[in-house]
Formats: C-alpha cells, structure tokens, sequence
C-alpha cells in the first residue's frame, strides 16, 4: 500500500472530526425495563464513519476517494495498537490483586471457553454460516478479541465481520442482555450468587455493572460480595483474557468450525 | 461462489502479510504517528486538553513501537498486540522504575477516547463486498450474539459454582 494513501490527509481529518463529534454526543443512557441500553462515542463514529463510506454511498467519493478507503483497512491494524498500550497499562499496577485473587477465579476464566459450545454449533449446523462463525463465537467480541481478530485475519474478512457484528450487538443490547439474564438465572435459584458474580466479570465494563447491580437486586443481603467477586472477576478477565483467547479459545473454536463443517458435509451426502 | 472469491482472499492474504505493522516498522512509525494525533485530538472532549495528553500520547507511541520491534527481532511469532499489551504491562509493574509517573501521564488518556477513531477507521474501510456480506448474515449474527453472552456466562458461573 502506498504510504500517500495510508497518510491521505482527506482521511485522517474524517476520523478526528468524526471521533471529536462522536465523542462530543458522549455516553448515552437509555433505561429499558431492568436494565438500560448504553451507547458509546465509538459506535456513533462506526456509524458515521460508514456514512462517509465510498463503497456505501458513492458521492462520498469527492471527501473520501475509493482508494483512500482501501487504504483504512491495514490503517485499522495499527491504530488498535495504542489503544492495547493502554489497556495494559491498567493491568500492571493491579498485578498484586491480581495474584491475590487465588487460583479459583483464574480457572473460572475458563468458563470463558462457553462462548463457542452453544453458538458455534448453532451457527454452523442451524444456521448454515461460513468462517465467520470462527469471528463471531470465539470471544464475548470486546475490544481486545478484536484486536486478535484483526491481527490474525484483518477486519475486513469473514471472520472480521463475524466479530464486528457480535460486538455491534454487545455494544447495543449487551448491558441490557447481561441485567436481564443475570437476574433470571439467580431467580431459577440453582447456581450459586457469588458463581453468578464471577461470572458478571467476563464482559466489558457496563456489562459487569449492569449484571452486578442485577444480582445485588436479587440477594440485596449479599451486595458487597457480590460487587468484589466481580471485581475481581473483571480484573482478570482483561488480565488473562488476551491470552486465553488467543492460545485457547481461537485454536479450539476453529478446531470445532472445521469438525463441525465434516459432519454437515458427511450429513448432505448422505442425504443426497 | 467459491473459486470467484478465491482471487481476492488469497490479494486480500497477502496485502495483510506485506501491511503486519512488524514487517514495515518505518512505514508503520510514521501511519501510527498519524493514528495518535487522531486519539490525542479525539481525547481533548472527554479525556485532557492537548498539551496535558500530550506525554502519555508518546509513552502509548512508545510502548507500541517497542512491543513491534520486540515482535520483529523475537524469533518466534506472537501477534503484535501481545507483545505490545506485554511492554505495557511490565512498564506500569509496581517495581518498574518510574511506573507512576507513567501511570499519572497515561492518566490523562481517557481509555474510551483511544478507540473511537479506530471505529471511525473501521466504518471508513468496509467496501461493497462486506456490506453484501453483512446484509446475508446479519441478523444471523444477533443471534449468535446473544447465545455467545449466554454461553460464556453460563459457563463461566458452572465453572465457578462447582468450585466454591
């Protein structure tokens, strides 16, 4: 790629003033029921930097030429870098918390792992999808897992789409879905509340919060508990949940599509 | 379908292979630089003023180059982003000398405000043939969201459950 397109001006501007404007409008909360819907500057700048899209909209062209737009894919791979810096540098001076948390909520963290075992064969088998599948269930699709994604097939494949839509969707109707399912698991009664608190710790931070103050609605005796086993939880989710996902759950989730794929193909030939 | 497709996955392959960050550390230095003069703008509304960002924009352009030189020279291979998470992570341990002021000047980089422009690159960089895609499958996706979240927590919860 042509360092004039990566450095085009044209671009660059786009994004600072679409980031500044979104940024602007802020966090957005919407009280829906139990929960609330929470919007975020980065999925207004989504938004509007698909309005700006050539490919979309052809008169978008005069501001953004098509081959300035191709040149955003790579770009994407790096701007997720800085962002990755910060995130752990958040992790560092926790590192003692971390270690005291105890070896209970690190192999909770393999609960992780659940994220493929229903919607990955569902996917696939019901839903007849490609490689996107892999995209789309290895990860609970936050930032971090996108970061993987992008690294090791870029955004723009199939299994770049597949993470991109799952995490729309989380963005949108995550919190929501979190407050909603936490609280109707710990009414069913079967699952211990501080395992419920643990797992409130897998998603970003307004799932965990929306999921926790679910619980505590729930057991309102317990609360303080509740808030520092999620804690803890969330902690080590962004501690360990890089490298889970990536040594772990991308291995595993496409060791399955590929079985998962056999079978279907075996199935139609028999059928046929 | 398959065999129309193929030509532009395998460009597709080989142009994310040619871009890795790692493999073009001079082009990537200056296209960084770029990325972070957006995050440092788009810090100003709800993060610090430009001159306050200003060193904890450098110590983040820092800690990327140097997670993606350690990437280059490193013989064997891990995705840029776990070696820059690992810089970022040993640079801000309590026995790093001169870990707080790293985490006071990273302080004033909002964590939201880094990954706006990021998205605002990635609705910029779809092209024709993802949109076709996301209008076969996307509300295919939804529901594969939801049963993601539900699997994870579950799992999550039984794992936790049987330990306690």
């Amino acid at each position: 790629m042509e360092l004039k397109l990566l450095l085009d001006w044209r671009l660059h501007l786009t994004v600072i003033v679409t980031s500044m404007f979104a940024e602007w409008i802020g966090i957005v909360r919407i009280p829906l029921g139990p929960g609330t819907l929470l919007l975020l500057p980065l999925l207004y700048a989504f938004v509007i930097g698909v309005l700006f899209n050539p490919h979309l909209f052809s008169t978008m062209g005069k501001v953004i030429p098509k081959p300035v737009s191709n040149a955003a894919g790579p770009i994407i791979l790096i701007a997720i870098l800085p962002f990755i810096a910060k995130f752990g540098s958040t992790i560092g001076p926790a590192i003692e918390q971390i270690i005291a948390a105890g070896p209970a909520l690190i192999l909770q963290e393999l609960g992780n792992l659940g994220t493929m075992l229903i919607a990955l064969p569902f996917a696939v088998l019901v839903l007849k999808m490609g490689r996107e599948a892999i995209g789309a269930t290895y990860s609970i699709a936050r930032e971090p897992n996108i970061a993987i994604i992008s690294d090791r097939y870029g955004l723009r494949s199939p299994e770049g789409i597949g993470i991109m839509g799952v995490y729309v969707v989380g963005t949108m109707f995550g919190t929501l879905y979190f407050a909603l399912m936490a609280g109707y698991i710990a009414s069913l009664d079967i699952l211990d509340i501080r395992a419920l608190a643990m797992a409130c710790g897998v998603g970003s931070g307004s799932m965990v919060a929306a999921c926790t103050a679910a619980l505590a609605e729930a057991v309102p005796a317990s609360k303080d508990e509740l808030l520092a086993f999620a804690g803890a939880s969330n902690l080590l989710t962004y501690a360990t949940g890089l490298y889970i996902s990536l040594f772990i759950a991308l291995p595993v989730t496409e060791w399955m599509y590929k079985r998962l794929k056999g079978s279907r193909q075996e199935v139609s030939h028999e059928n046929s | 379908m398959k065999t129309h497709e193929s030509p532009v996955d395998q460009f597709d392959a080989e142009a994310l292979k040619e871009l890795r960050p790692e493999n073009q550390l001079g082009k990537t230095a200056l296209v960084l630089a770029a990325v972070c003069i957006a995050g440092w703008f788009s810090n100003i509304v709800n993060g610090s003023p430009l001159l306050d960002a200003l060193p904890g924009m450098l110590i983040l352009y820092a800690m990327v180059i140097v997670g993606l030189v350690i990437g280059r020279l490193c013989p064997f291979y891990l995705p840029s982003v776990a070696w820059v998470s690992l810089v970022s992570i040993i640079a801000t341990l309590p026995f790093f000398p001169g870990n707080s002021w790293i985490i006071a000047r990273l302080a004033e980089v909002n964590f939201l405000a880094v990954v706006t422009p990021v998205l605002a690159y990635a609705g910029l960089a779809l092209t024709g043939r993802e949109f076709a895609m996301f209008k076969q499958t996307g509300w295919k996706l939804v529901i594969v969201a939801l049963l993601v979240f539900t699997g994870t927590f579950i799992g999550s919860a039984v794992v936790a459950h049987i330990m306690l």
